[in-house]
């Protein structure tokens, strides 16, 4: 994309209050804002981890075992997520003779909103599992509920991540015009 | 422009290089996949951290060297390289289990560098060779695996059997990710998964051969089942067969005799049939003769009846005779006594004299009735014979 469309441009806002140096996709920059989600996904990923890990330490510590299975779970979602991310498609530039389809604008512009809402489940992920943590601290609520919803939303995110798959299928074929 | 390749081995985790040593005519350039990283470390600042690219000019060639003479470059470049996917790291341990069995296995621990944590392996690269190879890292962590992870886990088995429960397992998994984290955390590392493999202990051998020797015995006594039961059938067949030989050739001789006995039975029922025509036969000649004969005795009968009519009429007529004569008399010897009482004569003599007369005319009418019932003959052909019958009702033979 040359310029950002401005049916986007609300979604890109919003990833640029998270990341910095993000701008959805232009022209020359696609790795480099692919990068930028991907290591935002992981971070976050990490953030949840280690919020889980805190909380299994504690619990195994103390004999909960029911609690510390639940997050030795959720820290393990969190590292198929991490390692999805790590591991993904990152979309190629072919040549034009290539006989492979790169992606359009229609495609950045899918990509754009999935990274924006990538993002926000992730985020989402964090406030739950800050929420949980903070719940065994105040013993107020219920964490196990909590860590399970966790565990639950990374779930998710790693199947709606795994979209982008098909956002980005730069090695389709172009269609043969009859 | 040359490719520099920083691993030469699947163990290889890591490496540590001192890019100012690299000293070539030709610019070297690495390539950076998913799974490696590489952390940049200037005038002993960690810089960069980059992975999935081209690393151009990274060490080498005329420009860096001009460059170094005309000290415009760092004076101290390093590069971190160091592998970030997930890896199986096996650690051989040997511990006991709380009934003083020993036992022996591997340890596995599977796992992976963040990418901001490679530069954590200077805390390696500090005090150790500038390559970290699996074995590097194993050797590091085996010790604190077996004095942490290891011995409590398998101090809490009561039994080799304990070890192969799933609990063991849940346990020796969380036990690691719980204690082992100082020490991963420090090198940079990131447990995924722990899990133990144990070698079958002594018991559990004794166990084995015990259950392999009663799985052969059992298998032998199968055999020999199968082998009994084999000849429970076979013996079952012959005899099925023998007795089946014997019923067809029983059944062929009975059949045989059937023939033999049907052949006969004709004839007899041909014998019957022929004695029957000759006893209907006979039958019907003596039914002509018992017919003719009943014609006979029909007609015996007949006259006989006719002549016992003809008889009893001549008793009636005779028997109405004597009532007449005896009423006559009677009535005369009534009027003879009036006679006689109305002359006076009336005398005992006179009724003695009558009453002789009476007497014996009743005597006289007594004995005409005595001869006419006199005892019946016999006949010639043993047939009881009436008097007054002219001829024997049975064999039509004249009674003289």
């Amino acid at each position: 994309m040359i310029g950002t469309p401005i049916d986007v441009l609300p979604y890109v806002r919003g990833i640029q209050l998270v990341l910095t140096g993000y701008n959805g996709y232009t022209k020359g920059s696609r790795f480099e804002n692919d990068k930028i989600i991907r290591e935002e996904i992981s971070r976050a990923s990490t953030r949840v981890r280690s919020h889980m890990q805190n909380i299994f330490d504690l619990q195994f510590k103390e004999g909960n075992m029911g609690l510390a299975r639940a997050a030795k779970q959720c820290m393990e979602e969190c590292d198929y997520l991490i390692e999805d991310v790590a591991k993904s498609a990152s979309g190629m530039e072919h040549a034009f003779l290539s006989g492979q389809r790169s992606p359009s604008n229609k495609d950045l512009k899918k990509l754009i909103k999935h990274d924006h809402e990538v993002i926000e489940m992730v985020t989402k992920g964090i406030n739950l599992a800050n929420s949980s943590e903070f719940s065994i601290a105040t013993s107020e609520g219920d964490p196990k509920q909590l860590i399970m919803q966790t565990t639950q939303l990374l779930s998710s995110c790693r199947g709606f991540y795994g979209a982008r798959a098909k956002i980005l299928a730069g090695l389709k074929q172009k269609q043969i015009k009859k | 422009m040359s490719d520099y390749r920083w691993r030469d081995s699947p163990d290889t985790i890591a490496r540590l290089v001192n890019a100012n040593e690299i000293q070539t005519m030709s610019t070297q350039q690495v390539l950076l996949k998913p799974n490696e990283a590489c952390a940049m470390i200037v005038d002993g600042r960690i810089g960069d951290i980059l992975t999935e690219t081209l690393l151009k000019n990274m060490a080498g060639g005329f420009s860096r060297w001009i460059g170094d003479k005309m000290g415009v470059t760092a004076n101290d470049r390093r590069l971190l390289f160091a592998m970030t996917g997930p890896m199986d790291y096996w650690i051989p341990f040997e511990g006991q289990i709380a009934d003083g069995e020993a036992v022996k296995g591997f340890a596995n621990l599977r796992m992976r560098m963040n990418l901001e944590d490679v530069p954590k392996l200077l805390n390696f690269f500090a005090n150790n060779a500038p390559v970290l190879t699996r074995d590097g890292m194993i050797s590091i962590i085996s010790s604190e695996v077996n004095a942490r992870v290891v011995a409590p886990c398998l101090a809490s088995c009561a039994t080799a059997a304990d070890l192969r429960a799933g609990s063991f397992l849940d346990r020796f998994e969380m036990t690691a990710e719980s204690e082992m984290r100082n020490l991963l955390s420090n090198l940079g590392f990131t447990l995924l998964k722990a899990f133990p493999i144990t070698n079958p202990t002594d018991m559990e051998l004794v166990k084995k051969h015990r259950a392999s020797v009663q799985a052969q015995t059992a298998g032998t006594q199968a055999n020999v089942e199968a082998q009994l039961a084999h000849y429970s059938q076979t013996e079952t067949l012959t005899l099925a067969r023998i007795e089946l030989e014997t019923n067809v050739a029983r059944a062929q001789a009975r059949g045989q005799v059937t023939v033999e006995l049907e052949s006969e039975l004709k004839e007899l029922r041909a014998q019957e049939a022929r004695w029957d025509a000759e006893r209907s036969h006979a039958r019907g000649k003596m039914e002509l003769r018992n017919e003719e004969a009943d014609a006979k005795t029909k007609r015996a009968m007949d006259m006989f009846a006719g002549v016992q009519d003809r008889k009893a009429e001549r008793i009636a007529n005779q028997q109405n005779f004597q009532n007449q004569r005896m009423e006559q008399q009677n009535d005369i010897q009534t009027k003879m006594m009036e006679m006689a009482a109305n002359s006076g004569a009336l005398t005992p003599e006179v009724m003695q004299e009558f009453l002789k007369q009476q007497t014996a005319q009743k005597a006289v009418d007594g004995s005409g009735s005595a001869n006419t019932n006199m005892a019946p003959n016999t006949c010639a052909c043993g047939t009881a014979l009436t008097p007054g019958w002219k001829a024997c009702p049975s064999c039509g033979s004249p009674i003289a």
